[in-house]
């Protein structure tokens, strides 16, 4: 500890703090525009130039270590005099433009000046013009006014791994820019809008449509990914106008990745279903709530009474509230019908009953972690933010290995990597858990034992044993695989053999929170798989476009086509919908509705609506709750969402609470499990062309589907089929073509683009698009032909 | 983009120095580039980048920030005349306009005939040399005098005409 | 003593032909009762009546949506939407005064980085239903280019004193 005195106030710091970090301890404010907590230090603004002892000159407060018996003054003469004179220097060529630049009202520089700007300026000479430039569709520039602190550079560079912004040209000419015409396209791009102490960075949504000062804000949690970022959502006039993080060191830092940031712009899109809607005689008419209600409720008495109440099925969403997950299972429960499952993707299901899958950690302690291994994930892409956490943990020096069936830029630097087909995923693990085994001098089962050891797994496993606190995530595309069960098996007995933690990245926001609210298939119940391999009668689905949600869209939509009664609650006309569905009721996104999700790491949090619900739209669990009236099913008579989440929680819940002691990642009985599963799967070999399917970001749910900002960027480009030079070569085809891609008895028309980091064999296809609804699973053989 | 010959010799610089900081060989690989092409188009420059491990903006950053890197084709001769003050002091700025005038082009423009490109350089570090031109970021001529610049551009125009025969 | 004079003050009716006298006086003296709305009394330059928004000399209207008068209004009579017009340029789709609510403090003006929105001299109007006297964007630039030549006199003759 080092003993240092600011303003006259003695305090110790540990050592190696800066001046900065010392007087935010003290809880002094020193004026600053390119020092930020969590990126690194340049020292390039020189705004917190502050007096110390025996210094001949004012050193910056955010670059200068603490000395022993230093001794500071923050607001003395000489301190003040040399923060004035920065201020004067950046003001020179900063415009006179706060009246139309957005971020008028909570700008870093304008709030300064008040404090150390002169009145006018000493400046007579042409000022500097900066062209602007396109970032892409969610961040807008006005380059002029940039004052050069670099926090942007610095952000793509070290958080989202990438440095896609830099400063290029020097002197007066320097300039922040992409590489020449290219856009910002980390999925975490929103977060320089924040950064950016002045208006040169805002956002291109937002542009010029409200001050910060009409705004009203409010706390809410992102329905997105399985993070459950905390968001703050800034109103007007009951219209969501813009998210902002909410700064939760244990969940997002201070970051928000783009989906949650701009997925707000489906709230207020044409889209919205906004009365409830019957399908009378082929037509669409909107009627009252009581009618559409009692229509509801009839035909799910009429279908239970003629068909059994096993005839009914509920496809619920995992980005629905636990409220409305809760109330949707006990409908069904209600009915007499065991249907109900949310896990739309999944397609094993054979460990039903044996857990509730979670991260099996705190997410703030990934940053702790010194090895890890992650199989079968998009990282980047479905969990933004905890790859960030990875991508900060190798910075620190922990070893991070992927075992995947696509080799996309995670942007971190990966210890260990093996792409294989989805179809060798298995074994390519089981090699790891044999060497893993091998070298702890673990017996296993014989089907392990005699997998031939290849050099990759070989480096994975003995990267997982040379740590100390290592972790094993299975990413969505584990979860959604088509032998999820074994690679469960095989992770958990790798985790059981290195002594690591085992997880899983929740696929959405309350895939948790479905499990703690018992939204599945009970022991007499069929789960989402089955529901749509099997028809019913009447299905009740919550918030999904199941044709796009679902793991096999195509008998989905069969399914659905030919049941006799389909109740949608959604926010929205899904286009899908109108096709097969019976009744429209339109439900709250979660900006209209209380309720809570609980995320991977067991965290439930619990918030309130921020706008009123448009139109004559009503929260999803208040809907579920008149409807269990109207069927005169008992347990129906909650009157706010927080009762029933006493209901499934138990008594009145402080937030944040963790359900971790709920939780328990399934498999309990390895070993007996390995066994089975293992010893049969594990020859599969290699098939004609497989199909890898990963859900693109911005067509995860069927909010972010509707934000218009987001489906113009990169990452929502339409799908196409990728796969590498061997395997076009194998199909005659090149890339660029258009190819007729077929599978079970679907298909689609799609472009061949080359993609290097794929197996041979593999053809990758996004899944959760429209243009691939098509075809019949995410997973399995494919087969491809030029057009 | 860049020959084999060009990547061997960047292979040269990357040895000089540690496995994992390739990057560090970015202004020879940079220099090396721009001596085969001429000029750094922005591929080359996102070649290079590529080669290096490194974004290909970092290496941009370093393109543009030092002027002797050329981000524009050029004529096949760059002048570069020293305008800094000991050389403004010594005639540099005389040589320049003088060259502006027998040229008949401003600072940073290329004659009709693509032969010569005027720059506007920082100090060569030969102020005793004043005035001081640099051509094609490899010859240093000194004390240009009219007559000596007079006999420069004859120098090149024959060396080009030897070239072209 | 006191007692006294007041006895004969009182006696004399003096305080009364005191008043008197001043009545007696101004019926002598010139007039200063304006026979409105005949006669008109004189304004200032400054004078705050009617709101108005203006345009530059090109055409272009002045407002650039910085929301300024609507947060300095202190009765909270300015209503403004903000998007981006096709040109890139920042811009009000809505700009609404409610003259009902409006205490003509002049703040809005005071507040304008551009001169937009101003008051102008006229004070006789005046609404006949519910709804007359909130006052729109299209209303409010009308009123602007319909006195510009006096809302741009005023303002060059208060210059001097901004």
């Amino acid at each position: 500890m080092l003993d240092i005195e600011i303003d006259g106030k003695a305090l110790q710091v540990v050592e190696g703090s800066t001046i900065i970090d010392a007087a935010h301890q003290l809880g002094t404010y020193i004026p600053h525009f390119c020092y930020h907590k969590k990126l690194s230090i340049a020292a390039n603004c020189r705004m917190c130039l502050v007096q110390v002892e025996k210094a001949p000159k004012p050193m910056p407060a955010c670059a200068t270590p603490v000395t022993n018996g230093m001794k500071v003054q923050t607001h003395s003469e000489q301190a003040v005099k040399a923060q004035k004179g920065v201020m004067e220097f950046l003001l020179i060529n900063h415009p006179l433009d706060c009246p139309i630049c957005d971020q008028g009202g909570e700008c870093l520089l304008q709030d300064l000046a008040v404090g150390y700007g002169a009145s006018a300026s000493r400046y007579q000479e042409e000022k500097r013009v900066v062209m602007n430039k396109n970032l892409g569709p969610l961040v807008a520039t006005d380059m002029t006014r940039c004052i050069n602190c670099t926090r942007c550079v610095r952000f793509t560079q070290e958080i989202a791994g990438l440095m896609e912004l830099g400063q290029a040209y020097r002197g007066e000419h320097a300039e922040i820019m992409s590489f020449i015409g290219q856009t910002v396209d980390s999925e975490l791009s929103g977060n320089i809008i924040d950064l950016c102490p002045v208006g040169a960075l805002t956002s291109k949504p937002f542009r010029f449509s409200a001050r910060t000062w009409e705004l009203a804000r409010r706390k809410s949690v992102s329905p997105h990914d399985g993070l459950g970022s905390p968001l703050i959502v800034q109103t007007k006039h009951d219209k969501v106008m813009r998210v902002l993080p909410l700064e939760n060191e244990e969940i997002n830092e201070c970051w928000l990745s783009d989906k949650d940031r701009f997925s707000y712009e489906a709230l207020n899109s044409p889209e919205r279903l906004t009365r409830p809607m019957l399908k009378h005689g082929g037509q669409w008419i909107e009627v009252e709530w009581q009618q559409a209600l009692d229509y509801v409720a009839h035909a799910f008495k009429d279908i239970a009474k003629n068909h059994g109440a096993a005839a009914l099925g509920a496809l619920l969403s995992p980005h629905a509230t636990l409220e409305e997950l809760h109330l949707g299972q006990k409908l069904m429960r209600g009915l007499g019908s065991g249907n109900v499952d949310f896990r739309l993707r999944q397609s094993d299901f054979s460990q039903d009953g044996q857990g509730t899958p979670w991260l099996g950690m705190k997410i703030a302690e990934i940053g702790s972690l010194d090895r890890v291994l992650v199989v079968g994930s998009f990282l980047r892409k479905d969990h933004p933010l905890i790859a960030q956490r990875l991508r900060q943990a190798v910075k620190r020096g922990a070893q991070v290995s992927l075992v995947h069936s696509a080799d996309d830029d995670q942007l971190l630097k990966a210890h260990a990597k093996a792409i294989v087909l989805p179809s060798q995923l298995p074994q390519l693990l089981a090699q790891v858990v044999k060497c893993a085994a091998e070298l702890k001098g673990v017996s296993v089962d014989a089907a392990i034992t005699a997998l031939a050891v290849s050099e990759k797994a070989k480096a994975i496993a003995e990267s997982l044993l040379s740590g100390t606190r290592a972790a094993i995530f299975l990413g969505n595309f584990a979860q959604q695989h088509e032998q999820a069960a074994t690679l469960q098996a095989l992770a958990q007995l790798l985790a059981k053999i290195t002594g690591a933690n085992f997880g899983f990245l929740g696929e959405a926001a309350n895939s948790v929170g479905g499990y703690v609210a018992n939204a599945l298939p009970g022991a007499d119940g069929l789960n989402a798989g089955q529901m749509l391999a099997e028809p019913r009668h009447g299905y009740l689905i919550l918030n999904a476009e199941v044709e796009l949600d679902s793991a096999r869209p195509l008998q989905a939509l069969a399914a659905l086509k030919q049941a006799a009664t389909v109740v949608l609650l959604s926010p929205f006309k899904l286009p899908g919908a109108l096709d097969y569905a019976d009744v429209l009721l339109p439900v709250s996104p979660f900006s209209e509705t209380s309720g809570s999700f609980i995320n991977t790491e067991g965290r439930v949090q619990s918030f309130n609506a921020v706008v009123r619900p448009l139109g004559e739209t009503r929260p999803a669990w208040k809907v579920l709750r008149v409807l269990g009236n109207l069927l005169n099913l008992p347990g129906f008579d909650q009157d706010s969402s927080e009762q029933v989440r006493a209901e499934v929680l138990g008594a009145a819940t402080p937030t944040p609470e963790f359900v971790t002691d709920r939780l328990a990642n399934p498999l309990s009985d390895v070993a007996n499990n390995v066994a089975n599963n293992v010893a049969i799967k594990l020859d599969a070999g290699p098939n004609g062309l497989e199909r890898v399917a990963d859900v693109a970001i911005y067509s995860a749910d069927v909010l972010v589907r509707r934000a218009p900002s987001l489906q113009k960027t990169r990452d929502a480009a339409s799908p196409a089929a990728r796969m590498n030079a061997v395997t076009l070569q194998q199909c005659g085809v090149s890339a660029g073509q258009e190819l007729r891609v077929r599978q079970g008895e679907g298909q689609a028309q799609l472009f061949a683009v080359l993609d290097a980091g794929l197996p041979d064999g593999a053809v990758r296809i996004a899944a959760a698009h429209p243009k691939v609804a098509g075809l019949a699973a995410m997973h399995g053989a494919i087969t491809v032909e030029a057009l | 983009m860049l020959s084999d010959d060009a990547f061997k010799k960047i292979d040269r610089e990357i040895a000089k120095y540690p496995a994992d900081q390739k990057q560090s060989a970015v202004m020879a690989a940079l220099a090396i580039a721009q001596d085969e092409n001429g000029y750094l188009a922005q591929e080359t420059i996102a070649a290079v980048a590529d080669y290096l491990g490194m974004a290909p903006m970092a290496a941009f950053e370093v393109a543009s920030f030092y002027n002797m890197y050329d981000l524009a084709p050029l004529g096949r001769y760059k002048l570069t005349v020293c305008t800094n003050l000991p050389c403004a002091l010594s005639g540099g700025v005389d040589a320049a306009e003088y060259l502006k005038q027998k040229l008949g082009i401003a600072f940073n423009e290329t004659t009709p005939d693509g032969l010569f490109t005027l720059k506007q350089g920082e100090c060569l570090g030969a102020c005793g040399d004043a005035p001081v031109l640099l051509m094609n970021n490899k010859r240093m001529c000194s004390f240009m005098t009219t007559e000596a610049i007079d006999q420069l551009l004859t120098e090149l125009r024959a060396d080009l005409r030897g070239q072209a025969t | 003593m006191g007692a006294l004079t007041a006895f004969f003050k009182s006696l004399f009716l003096k305080e009364l032909f005191q008043g008197l006298a001043v009545t007696g006086r101004h019926l002598f003296v010139r007039k200063i009762t304006v026979q409105f709305p005949e006669e008109k009394t004189p304004q200032s330059n400054r004078f705050r009546g009617l709101h108005a928004l203006r345009r530059y000399p090109n055409g272009e209207e002045r407002c650039i949506a910085c929301k300024l008068c609507e947060a300095v209004c202190p009765a909270m009579a300015i209503t403004i939407e903000s998007a981006e017009r096709e040109d890139a340029t920042r811009r009000t789709t809505r700009y609404d005064i409610d003259l009902i609510k409006c205490i003509y403090c002049g703040f809005c003006e005071e507040a304008c980085p551009v001169d937009a929105i101003v008051m102008t001299r006229i004070f006789e109007y005046h609404g006949e239903k519910p709804g007359d006297l909130y006052y729109t964007k299209q209303m409010l630039l009308a009123v602007g280019d319909k006195n510009e030549v006096q809302i741009a006199k005023d303002r060059a003759q208060d210059a001097p004193y901004r």
